[in-house]
């Protein structure tokens, strides 16, 4: 026993010796780190790290390191980042943090007309995202679409060739499909994306809002709100089974491959990994756009931009690689790598042959021209970022689906936004 | 008390009790270890029995060792954890053995002061620790989760230790220090023996919260290099939507072996502590 | 004299000056704060200092990378009119009283069966710890299946038994998550209470029972009169550091339902992270997870008082 002992006092020792020695040497002469959200699709991050940084370096023997976060943590990093003042240099963002982050980012208008005139125009509904008081502080390389995601082989049995257009007709078909034994699963729950995918589109196609451009007023207490919010619940009693009040983002995916529904949203996640891991469900899986409702057809808009960091020792350089990196040499090899899992806004990318390669994300970039920021019409700012962490809209919808009164859920909603909107 | 007819008392006072928290206990991981060798087609599948495997895989293995920084992760959350341990439970008995033996001007409010420590919940922590982290330089290194978890070990292990150290008569110890003896010399030789038991129990769970922790580790830690297994799997062996369930369960079997094994050591000598301990004139 | 004490007995003290050094240090006082120092400093400045910056936070209006406007007590007034908070509120009591009462009554249950003798007894009680000690992170993954209606397997032995025609939802229904909040925090947290307690009860020496037994006390009595006045305090410590925790737990509810469906099993940690993660409202964050502290307060108020009674 005493043997046991020493030979754990000594490794102790030793661990905590070299434990204590000086810390990770990252301070080279020239180098930068660009933090992303770790890719859906990995060989879009390994392109970055195996072809793309090494040729930078070649060319200018600056060192571009390149860091991932998790999905859903790119937000904290991002935050204690701009906190701290310290880290890396160029960050990626999403939907609207330029605005949250404005303080923290450089002004980048320069290089993004520069991009706009060579590759562009930029599609216009960008610039909400990531124009702030006129200035550029991020450059968007590409959108991460929410679309209907569904089995073609079961609504043809049901009698359905062609993807619902509309909402009452996905209604119609989800009835049939839920008879045969293949519900809908739409998420409702606490999680990123699916929920927002379907259910802000669903609210704005019918007429909703829920504040007024200025922010001044909160709107979401109106007949359209009613409108969608009874649709709501009858779609889901109808088409779908309570456990989807509970889901996070992983498990419409989940119960995709597992066969147990027949239509959702998400990005093209569950084609990609059905093309890899479940080819004979991959064969018979397709995409559609969101169903329209009667004012008009909507998608949730998630830009994936880059933008600097005012802390950045050399923001110059920072410019330098971001212009290299939106060239079309890279660019273009760069959005292919994600085999088009990403539509860019840049208009000369319209007819870019990366679409091609599976015609079956085509509607990602038809959706682009309807795609809205969370909040819409609203301004884009932290306001818009508290209603989202907040779930005001997902959870009206969910509460009245559990079986909730629509005016108490859409009061609750009210007396939520007016609180965060700060507005009658 | 023993005999011939208490058998059937034997079975309800022992053995179906210990059945049911056997089997609820461990249920869990005989999940964890079917799904890491169920090839995905049967995982996913709804229509076959889900408590056995019908056709085992190594896949999942595989592509966890050669694809991933997993043993890397492992080797990090070892070090951390028992730096952090060592760290906490020294500091600890430090802070106790006053605490519970002695009187002296202040104790009340170190007391006090120890306990509400405790209180402070880490989300609040968060950013101010961060920004103490990043001015020392000391982001994306293994010292910056080693120096901040021992906050969350050091006030448990120093109850725990008061509590124990409270038990040891005061005769023992004035009885060596007329003999002699200093004071650290009789807390030493005298008490922390008689709490050995008292010791391991700070020492393991400080170990095994030092392994679990995941919120400083998550903020600190973001390379891929310098993560500890919680952080590993769950960032890296889930992207996007997509969980990689094979591997994340295979992740996690593999990530409990080591600190179940290093918990066996401890386990056996906590119990012969104890009852060794236990026996006070 | 007893046998310990006598054989580390040191010669007499050198005279001179090692003596009045050695004095100094055996003083009460010095000794004291000399042991407690390294322990002192180290939480002052990890603990305290982030701590009150963090109030600081609470009382301004403070949004990432902007500067902070002081607005005094308005965060708490904010939330105090919240009806989410305070359905947090009532969610994180729930939680935690109940996993705290399951927890108890199981690792008592746990301790008195572990203590008889029995053969592999090493063995079980190894094993039986693992829920405690896997990392969380890891261990939901496991759960998610098992709480999963359509791949759970507790759902599958059910219909396929007869008992029920389909599956619960575990996760989808709002009392249902609650309760499996509850189930898979008692899983993760029992092994504590009953090792702990385990060597609680192992402190009592079977001649006591025996005693007690000649004395003619049943097995309840020996229970109550013996057993519990003895693991009583070692109780108390498991009990109130297994509250504080429970209070602030984050991991397992992020993973399993990040406080759906509907808020049902949002706790004061995943608003805090909402609100001042997700949304950027540092100040406003900071306020919630700040609001955790007055319950938590006066329990350690009462426990402080009992164990300074000794």
């Amino acid at each position: 026993m005493s043997s046991r002992r020493e030979f754990l006092t000594v490794t102790l020792a030793a661990t905590g010796a070299a434990a204590l020695t000086p810390r990770w040497a990252g301070a080279q002469p020239k180098s930068m780190t660009v933090v992303h959200e770790s890719s859906f699709i990995k060989p879009f991050d390994e392109f970055f790290v195996k072809v793309l940084s090494p040729e930078y370096e070649k060319q200018t023997k600056i060192k571009v390191n390149y860091e991932t976060v998790s999905v859903g943590s790119m937000l904290t990093r991002l935050t204690t980042i701009a906190e701290t003042k310290s880290g890396p240099e160029i960050t990626g963002t999403g939907l609207n943090w330029p605005h949250l982050f404005d303080p923290s980012l450089v002004d980048v208008s320069d290089v993004a007309d520069e991009i706009g005139k060579k590759l562009g125009p930029w599609h216009d509904n960008i610039y909400d995202a990531v124009v702030v008081n006129k200035k550029w502080k991020a450059l968007p390389w590409g959108n991460i679409g929410q679309l209907e995601v569904y089995r073609t082989d079961w609504f043809k049995q049901a009698g359905v060739n062609k993807f619902p257009d509309n909402w009452e007709d996905l209604l119609a078909a989800g009835r049939l499909l839920k008879k045969a034994g293949h519900p809908f699963g739409f998420e409702l729950g606490h999680g990123f994306g699916d929920n927002h995918g379907w259910l802000y589109p669903l609210l704005w196609s019918y007429g909703g809002r829920e504040v007024d451009k200025d922010g001044k007023t909160v709107l979401i207490d109106s007949s359209e709100t009613a409108a969608a919010v009874d649709f709501c619940r009858k779609f889901y009693k109808e088409t779908m089974f309570e456990d989807v009040l509970g889901w996070t983002d992983v498990n419409n995916n989940k119960a995709f491959f597992g066969e147990q529904i027949s239509c959702t949203n998400n990005a093209s996640s569950i084609l990609e990994v059905g093309i890899r891991d479940f080819p004979d469900i991959a064969k018979v899986t397709d995409h559609a756009l969101n169903p329209q409702g009667p004012k008009g057809r909507f998608h949730v808009f998630n830009a994936q931009s880059h933008a600097i960091l005012t802390h950045a020792s050399d923001q110059a350089a920072a410019k330098n690689f971001l212009r290299w990196l939106y060239d079309d040499k890279q660019l273009s090899r760069w959005l292919t790598s994600a085999n088009a899992y990403y539509a860019p806004f840049l208009q000369k990318y319209d007819n870019h042959p990366m679409w091609n390669a599976e015609p079956r994300y085509i509607p990602y970039k038809e959706c682009l021209k309807t795609s809205r920021l969370h909040g819409w019409p609203g301004p884009p700012g932290h306001q818009a970022s508290e209603s989202v962490a907040k779930y005001v809209v997902v959870d009206m919808f969910a509460k009245a689906c559990r079986g909730d009164a629509t005016k108490d859920v859409i009061a609750t909603a009210a007396t939520q936004l007016k609180q965060i909107y700060k507005a009658k | 008390m023993v005999g011939g007819r208490d058998f059937m008392g034997r079975v309800t006072r022992l053995y179906i009790p210990l059945l049911v928290f056997i089997v609820l206990g461990l249920f869990p991981f005989y999940w964890m270890l079917i799904t890491s060798i169920k090839p995905n087609r049967e995982l996913y599948s709804q229509k076959i029995m889900p408590l056995v495997v019908h056709q085992p895989t190594l896949k999942h293995y595989i592509d966890l060792l050669y694809e991933t920084n997993f043993l890397t992760w492992t080797y990090n959350t070892l070090l951390v954890a028992l730096v952090t341990t060592t760290i906490s439970v020294v500091l600890g008995t430090m802070m106790a053995y006053p605490l519970a033996r002695m009187r002296f001007p202040g104790a009340a409010v170190v007391a006090f002061g120890v306990a509400a420590t405790y209180l402070v919940p880490q989300p609040l922590l968060f950013i101010p620790m961060s920004d103490i982290i990043n001015r020392m330089e000391l982001g994306n290194t293994l010292t910056a989760v080693m120096l901040t978890y021992p906050t969350l070990l050091i006030p448990f292990s120093a109850w725990l230790l008061m509590g124990y150290f409270k038990s040891v008569p005061r005769e023992l110890e004035e009885a060596a220090r007329i003999d002699g003896a200093t004071r650290f010399q009789a807390m030493t030789r005298i008490v922390l023996p008689l709490c050995t038991p008292g010791l391991l129990s700070a020492g393991i769970f400080s170990f095994t919260l030092a392994q679990n922790e995941f919120l400083y580790a998550l903020i600190f830690l973001a390379k891929s290099e310098v993560r500890t297994v919680p952080i590993g799997v769950v960032t890296e062996l889930i992207r996007g939507d997509v969980f990689y369930w094979g591997q994340l369960m295979a992740g996690a079997l593999l990530g409990s072996i080591p600190v179940a094994i290093i918990y066996s050591f401890f386990v056996d000598y906590y119990v012969a502590g104890l009852t060794a301990g236990s026996v006070k004139t | 004299m007893a046998v310990g004490p006598a054989t580390i007995a040191r010669p007499a003290p050198v005279a001179g000056r090692a003596t009045t050094s050695r004095r100094l240090l055996e003083r009460e006082g010095l000794f004291s704060w000399l042991m407690l120092a390294p322990g002192v400093l180290f939480l002052l400045a990890f603990v305290a200092y982030p701590f009150f910056y963090g109030i600081f936070l609470s009382l301004q209006d403070r949004r990432v990378a902007t500067q902070g406007i002081f607005v005094g007590l308005a965060n708490f007034q904010t939330l105090a009119q919240d009806p989410v908070f305070w359905q947090v509120t009532r969610n994180t009591f729930i939680y935690v009283v109940a996993t705290t009462v399951f927890k108890l009554a199981g690792g008592l249950g746990m301790a008195l069966v572990m203590n008889q003798t029995f053969r592999g007894r090493n063995i079980v009680r190894a094993s039986l710890l693992l829920p405690f000690i896997v990392p969380t992170a890891l261990s939901t993954g496991a759960w998610m299946w098992i709480l999963d209606p359509t791949f759970s397997v507790v759902n599958w032995l059910m219909v396929h038994g007869g008992l029920i025609s389909s599956g619960f939802s575990w996760l989808g229904n709002a009392t249902l998550a609650m309760w499996s909040m509850i189930v898979v925090n008692t899983w993760r947290g029992m092994p504590f209470y009953g090792i702990t307690l385990l060597a609680g009860l192992q402190t009592i020496s079977p001649d006591l029972y025996e005693a007690a037994a000649i004395d003619g006390a049943t097995t309840t009595q020996r229970f109550l009169y013996v057993t519990l006045p003895v693991i009583k305090p070692v109780l108390i410590i498991v009990t109130m550091f297994s509250v504080i925790f429970t209070f602030g737990d984050f991991q397992l509810i992020y993973a399993l339902t990040h406080g759906g469906p509907a808020n049902a099993t949002h706790v004061f940690s995943t608003l805090a992270f909402d609100i001042g993660m997700s949304a950027g409202q540092l100040g406003m964050g900071a306020a919630v997870a700040l609001a955790m502290l007055p319950a938590l307060a006066l329990l350690i108020i009462a426990l402080t008082i009992y164990l300074r009674r000794d």
